[in-house]
C-alpha cells in the first residue's frame, strides 16, 4: 500500500487540520466539507486523520457492530450469526469514487451465491463497510444525484435500508462523512451540505517560507517516505495521544447555560436556516475543549469553531460566486453584488467602461497581465475567428448606419435550474443538465428489459426470470441459466443539452445598461453551461440580419470571450434572429435526432425590421408560432425591456406564441440557498 | 497485421520544448504527465507514439495482467490474486521478464469499462465465479497513458480518471465487486484547444504543459516534408539512419535518471519558486512541487548535479502556464513568461 503522508507534517492548513481533528474527538460534530483550490493537501490531511484515529472493537459480523454497545445491532448479531469472536481493528476509511455504482453503494444480492446455493443473501455494500468509520468523497459535488439521495439518507438516519433484488434489510450505518470539493465545478445541494457537520475552505499558503518548507517536506516525502515517516513519528504520535486524550476527556466536557446562550445568538446573527447549526456548534465547541485538555466549554473554544459551523448554513455565504473572484477584488466584487440586487444601470457611461468591465466580467478581474485573452485586447493575442461567422465589420461602425458598441458583461449570478422534460429516448452522454435514459452503465438503473447494453445485466430480473423456469430444466444444486434469462439494466441520469443563446445585440438594448444586463444573464447562463457540461452556440441579430457568433461547440470559454466582444447597435430585426436559430435548432437535430436543444432568446420583442412584407411584430408572432411545431426543443424567452410606465410586453406574445417558458433577467436567478432550505422544510 | 513502425522521435524536427517535456517525463515520471497544446498536424501525436522506442525497461511479474514490479509490489499481487481467485506464487519463485515501459492508448470514444476494467457477467452469471477483465488503468500502469482529444474525453471517463491519478489506484465498485490495482502512470495529454477547455482538476494533474504551433521557417517546413517522404517510402532504412542518434538519447536519458537523485538544490532557489508562483497566482501547491521536480530533472538531463537559476525559469515556463488562477471561461496562455516580465517590473 502507498506510504502515508503524515498529517502532522502538513505545512499550515489549520483550519482544516482543526476540522478533521474535531470530528476525529467527537464524532458528532458530524463530519466536514473541505472546499477550496486544488492541491492543497485536501486529500492528504484526510487521510493523515484517518491513521490516527484509535482502533476500534468489532464484532465477527458482517456489519462492524460494536460488541460492547448494546442497542442498535444488525441482523446478523440479531440472530446470533456471528462469524468469529470480537476484534481489533483500525478505523476504516472508504473511499467513495465518483463512479461507484448505486448497487455497491448500499449493498445488493450476492449473485454467486445467489447462483451457487439460490439464496438471496446481502453482499454489503461500502455504507455498510463505513459504519463507524469514514466515508470520504472527493469531488463531492460531482457525484451522481442519485447517489448523493442514498448518502443523505443514510446520513440522516443513522441506518441503510435495503430494499432491492429481493432482499429486506436494515442495518446500521454511522459514518464520518468527509468530503472535498473545488467550488469552480458547481455547488453542492443545500440539503448535502447542510449534512456536513463543519465545513473548512483552504487556500494555499501565501507565506513564502512556509511555502518553501512545504516544498522541501514534499520533496524529501517523495525522496523517502519511510525516513520521511520516522522524523515525524514522534510528532504523529503526540496528535494521537491528543486525540486519545480528548475522546476520553469529552464526556465529561460541560457546556453551560449561559455558552448555551451565545452559541444561540451567534446562529441568530448568522441567520443561519434548521436548528443544525447550534447542535453541530455545541458539539464542535466541546470537541474543542477536550482536545485542549479542558472540560468546560469556553467562550473562545466556540469563537473559534464558529464560523466552519456557520459558513455554509448561514445567509451570507447563500451563493458562493461561480468565478472564484481574485482575493484584492473580492469585496469590489461583493459591492457590485449587493448593488445589483436592484435594477441598475452601470452600462450607461457606454463605452469608456466597457473596456475594463467586460474584461472583468470575461474572466481575468485579478490578473491585468493576462490581457491579451481578454475581451479588450487589442489583436495581441491571434483572434480565433470561429468559420463562417462573416464579421467583416469588426472594427468600428461599417456601412455609415448607426453607431456600434461593445457593452461590458454584467455581474453574474447562479441561475435557476433549466432543463428538458424527461421522455422514453435513450441516449448516449455526460453532463448533467436533463434527465434521460441511457444506454451506458452510468445512472441509476430504474428498471430491466429484455434488450439493453451487452454486459449490463440486472441480476435480480435475471434470477427471477431463469426462477420460474428451474422446474422444466431438471433443478440441480444450483441454479440454471439459459441466454434467454438475460435481463439487462434500463438505466437513466442527467446529460448536457444543446442551449443555443440568441441574443438581441440591437441599438435599443444599450440604452440603460440592458446590454449588459443581458450579457450578465448570459455569462450566468454559460457559466451553468459549463458546469453541466452543456454544448453551447451563440447567435445575435442586429441591424438587417442574424449573425451566428459561434457554432455548435463544447467550448464554453469561446463562447464567453464572443459574449464580451458582441457589439451592439443598429435596429431589430428579431424575425431574421428566429429564423437564424431555428436553422441552428434543424441542423443540429439532423445530426443528433435524440438530442434536445434549449433555445434561449434574450430580447425585448420590439422587432422593428421584418424578412417579407409583413408588420415586423407579426411576422415575428408567425414565425414563433412555426417553430412551436418542433416539439424536440425547448425554447426560453428572456424579457429585457425595463419596466416603466409603458411597457409593450412584446417578449410576452413571443414567448406566447412559441410555447415558451418566459423570464425577466431577475428571475433568472435561482432561489438563494436558505430560501430553498426553508421552502423544503 | 504488422504495426506499422513508428516515426523514430530524434528525427522529428522542431517542436523542441514538446520534446523536451516528454523526455522530462521519462526521466522523472514523478512529474505526472504533459498536455500538449496545439493545433492540429503538429506532430502531437507522432512525437507521443514515437516515445515507445526511447523507453526505459522495467522488470514486471510474468504472466500476471497488472504489470506489477516485483520487489515493491508483491503485496498489491497476493492481494489481486486472492482476489481473482489464483494462488500467489511464493515472491522468490515469481517469473519476472524485462518489458518496455508501455504506451497505452485511450481512446476518446472509450467506454468507462474498458477503462477501468470490468467483470464478466455472463461467465459470472453462467458459471457463478469471478473472472475480472482488466482495463487500459491497469495496462498503463507504470507506463504512459495516452489521451488524443482529451478535452473531448466523456466526463464520467475523465471522473475516472482523476480518481485513479490522485491515489494512484483504480477502484472498481460496481455489480458487486469492489477491487483496485494499482495505476500510477503518467498522463500524456494532447488537445486543440479551440474545441474546448479541460476542466481544472483534469488540467491540474498534469504536471507540464506546452504549447505548440505550426512551424514558421521555410527551411524548417522544407525538412519536414523530406524527412516524412523518406519515412513513408522506406521506413526501416529511415529508422536504421536514425538508429545510432536514437541510442545516444536513450543512453542520455538514462544517465539523467541516475543522476536525478543526485541532484541538489540551493535553498535561494526553492525561494524563487516560491515567488514565482505566489506572483502569478497559482492555485494550490502542486505548482511548486512540479517546478522542483522539473528543474531537478532539467539539471540531470543537461548532466549536471546542481539546479541553476536557468532551470528554475525554464520549469516555471513548462509547469505553470495551465495553473494561473483563472476563471472558469478563461483561456490559457501561451507562455507564463511576459507575465513574470510584468510582476517584476511591478
Amino acid at each position: 500500500m502507498m506510504t502515508l503522508y503524515p498529517l502532522a507534517a502538513v505545512v499550515g492548513q489549520e483550519e482544516l487540520k482543526l476540522g478533521l481533528l474535531l470530528n476525529a474527538v467527537n464524532p458528532a460534530v458530524g463530519g466536514v466539507l473541505v472546499r477550496g483550490e486544488k492541491g492543497t493537501a485536501k486529500s492528504t490531511a484526510v487521510r493523515g486523520m484517518a491513521e490516527l484515529l484509535p482502533e476500534i472493537r468489532v464484532a465477527g459480523c458482517r456489519f462492524s457492530c460494536d460488541p460492547d454497545a448494546g442497542g442498535e445491532q444488525c441482523p446478523d448479531c440479531c440472530r446470533g450469526l456471528v462469524a468469529g469472536p470480537p476484534r481489533s481493528r483500525p478505523v476504516r476509511l472508504v473511499n467513495l469514487p465518483l463512479n461507484a455504482a448505486e448497487d455497491r453503494v448500499v449493498g445488493a444480492i450476492d449473485f454467486s451465491r445467489a447462483i451457487r446455493n439460490s439464496t438471496a443473501t446481502l453482499q454489503p455494500g461500502l455504507l455498510a463497510e463505513a459504519h463507524r468509520g469514514i466515508l470520504y468523497v472527493d469531488e463531492v459535488n460531482l457525484l451522481d444525484d442519485h447517489i448523493v439521495d442514498l448518502i443523505l439518507d443514510a446520513a440522516a438516519s443513522g441506518r441503510n435500508i435495503v430494499e432491492r433484488e429481493g432482499i429486506s434489510l436494515c442495518h446500521p450505518a454511522r459514518f464520518l462523512l468527509v468530503g472535498t470539493m473545488n467550488p469552480e465545478e458547481g455547488e453542492l445541494r443545500p440539503q448535502l451540505l447542510d449534512r456536513f457537520g463543519l465545513c473548512v475552505e483552504v487556500r494555499a499558503c501565501t507565506g513564502l517560507d512556509e511555502r518553501v518548507t512545504l516544498l522541501l517536506r514534499r520533496d524529501e516525502f517523495d525522496r523517502d517516505p519511510v525516513g520521511f515517516r520516522r522524523r515525524f513519528s514522534s510528532a504523529t504520535e503526540e496528535l494521537r495521544r491528543r486525540i486519545h486524550r480528548g475522546r476520553r476527556l469529552l464526556p465529561r466536557v460541560r457546556v453551560s447555560a449561559a455558552i448555551r446562550r451565545f452559541i444561540g445568538e451567534l446562529c441568530l446573527a448568522a441567520m443561519v436556516a434548521g436548528h443544525r447549526a447550534d447542535l453541530v456548534l455545541e458539539q464542535a465547541a466541546r470537541a474543542l475543549a477536550a482536545l485542549e485538555g479542558e472540560t468546560e466549554v469556553k467562550t473562545s473554544h466556540v469563537r473559534r469553531v464558529a464560523a466552519m459551523a456557520l459558513v455554509h448554513r448561514s445567509r451570507e455565504a447563500a451563493p458562493p460566486e461561480p468565478p472564484p473572484p481574485g482575493r484584492e477584488r473580492q469585496q469590489e466584487r461583493e459591492q457590485h453584488q449587493a448593488g445589483d440586487r436592484q435594477p441598475r444601470d452601470d452600462g450607461r457611461d457606454g463605452g469608456d467602461r466597457a473596456d475594463g468591465e467586460a474584461g472583468e466580467g470575461a474572466g481575468s478581474r485579478q490578473e491585468p497581465a493576462a490581457g491579451p485573452e481578454t475581451a479588450g485586447g487589442q489583436g495581441k493575442a491571434p483572434r480565433r475567428e470561429p468559420p463562417d461567422t462573416g464579421q467583416e465589420e469588426e472594427p468600428g461602425p461599417a456601412a455609415g448606419t448607426e453607431e456600434e458598441q461593445v457593452f461590458a458583461v454584467g455581474p453574474s449570478f447562479r441561475v435557476r435550474k433549466i432543463a428538458s422534460g424527461r421522455d422514453r429516448v435513450v441516449r448516449r452522454g455526460s453532463g448533467r443538465r436533463s434527465r434521460s435514459r441511457v444506454l451506458q452503465k452510468q445512472g441509476r438503473s430504474s428498471r430491466s428489459g429484455l434488450h439493453g447494453l451487452a454486459g449490463d445485466i440486472a441480476l435480480d430480473a435475471t434470477i427471477r426470470a431463469a426462477a420460474v423456469r428451474q422446474a422444466a430444466r431438471g433443478g440441480g444444486p444450483g441454479l440454471i441459466l439459459r441466454p434467454g434469462d438475460l435481463r439487462y439494466r434500463i438505466r437513466e441520469r442527467r446529460i448536457g443539452n444543446l442551449l443555443l443563446f440568441v441574443v438581441d445585440a440591437s441599438g435599443s438594448m444599450g440604452a440603460r445598461g440592458r446590454m449588459a444586463a443581458s450579457k450578465g444573464a448570459v455569462m450566468s447562463l454559460l457559466l451553468d453551461a459549463y458546469q453541466k457540461r452543456d454544448k453551447v452556440a451563440l447567435l445575435s441579430f442586429r441591424r438587417d440580419r442574424s449573425w451566428l457568433n459561434l457554432p455548435v461547440t463544447g467550448s464554453v470559454e469561446l463562447a464567453g470571450r464572443l459574449l464580451a466582444e458582441m457589439p451592439v447597435g443598429g435596429r431589430t430585426p428579431l424575425s431574421a434572429g428566429l429564423v437564424g436559430a431555428h436553422e441552428q435548432v434543424r441542423n443540429y437535430l439532423v445530426r443528433e435526432p435524440d438530442g434536445r436543444p434549449i433555445v434561449i432568446i434574450l430580447t425585448d420583442g420590439k422587432a422593428n425590421v421584418s424578412l417579407g412584407r409583413d408588420r415586423p411584430v407579426d411576422e415575428m408572432v408567425r414565425i414563433a408560432t412555426a417553430m412551436r411545431a418542433e416539439k424536440r426543443a425547448r425554447y426560453i424567452v428572456v424579457d429585457t425591456e425595463e419596466e416603466g410606465l409603458v411597457t409593450f410586453g412584446l417578449a410576452g406574445r413571443l414567448a406566447g406564441a412559441l410555447a415558451a417558458d418566459y423570464f425577466r433577467i431577475q428571475d433568472l436567478r435561482a432561489q438563494q440557498l436558505v430560501d430553498i432550505v426553508r421552502t423544503e422544510q | 497485421m504488422k504495426k506499422k513502425p513508428n516515426f523514430p522521435f530524434v528525427a522529428i524536427v522542431g517542436q523542441e520544448r514538446m520534446k523536451l517535456a516528454l523526455v522530462l517525463n521519462i526521466i522523472n515520471p514523478g512529474l505526472s504527465g504533459v498536455l500538449v497544446r496545439g493545433e492540429k498536424g503538429t506532430a502531437k501525436s507522432t512525437a507521443v507514439r514515437a516515445l515507445a522506442e526511447i523507453l526505459p525497461r522495467i522488470r514486471v511479474i510474468d504472466r500476471f495482467p497488472f504489470r506489477l514490479d516485483p520487489d515493491t509490489e508483491y503485496a498489491a499481487y497476493r492481494e489481486l490474486c486472492a482476489l481473482m481467485g489464483r494462488t500467489p506464487e511464493e515472491q522468490g519463485e515469481l517469473a519476472v521478464r524485462e518489458s518496455r515501459v508501455r504506451v497505452v492508448e485511450l481512446p476518446v470514444g472509450a467506454t468507462e469499462d474498458r477503462v477501468v476494467g470490468t467483470l464478466d457477467m455472463e461467465q459470472a452469471l453462467q458459471k457463478g465465479e469471478r473472472r475480472i477483465e482488466p482495463g487500459l488503468l491497469a495496462q498503463a500502469h507504470r507506463g504512459i497513458l495516452y489521451v488524443d482529444e482529451v478535452n473531448l474525453l466523456d466526463d464520467h471517463v475523465v471522473d475516472v480518471l482523476l480518481d485513479a491519478a490522485a491515489m494512484g489506484v483504480n477502484t472498481i465498485e460496481r455489480e458487486g465487486i469492489s477491487f483496485s490495482h494499482p495505476a500510477r502512470f503518467t498522463l500524456v495529454g494532447t488537445m486543440n484547444p479551440e474545441e474546448g477547455e479541460l476542466r481544472p482538476q483534469l488540467l491540474d494533474r498534469f504536471g507540464l504543459c506546452v504549447t505548440i504551433t505550426g512551424i514558421g521557417s521555410i527551411e524548417e517546413r522544407v525538412r519536414i516534408m523530406e524527412q516524412r517522404v523518406a519515412f513513408d517510402e522506406d521506413p526501416e532504412g529511415f529508422r536504421e539512419k536514425w538508429q545510432e542518434e536514437s541510442e545516444r538519447l536513450v543512453a542520455r536519458i538514462v544517465r539523467a535518471r541516475e543522476a536525478y537523485s543526485r541532484v541538489r538544490v540551493e535553498r535561494e532557489l526553492l525561494y524563487e519558486i516560491g515567488r514565482s508562483c505566489l506572483e502569478m497566482g497559482v492555485d494550490g501547491h502542486r505548482g511548486d512541487i512540479i517546478i522542483l521536480k522539473t528543474a531537478r530533472t532539467l539539471a540531470a538531463w543537461h548532466g549536471r548535479d546542481t539546479v541553476e537559476p536557468a532551470d528554475v525559469r525554464e520549469a516555471v515556463d513548462l509547469a505553470l502556464p495551465h495553473r494561473l488562477r483563472r476563471q472558469p471561461l478563461m483561456e490559457i496562455p501561451d507562455s507564463v513568461r511576459h507575465l513574470r516580465v510584468k510582476g517584476a517590473a511591478a
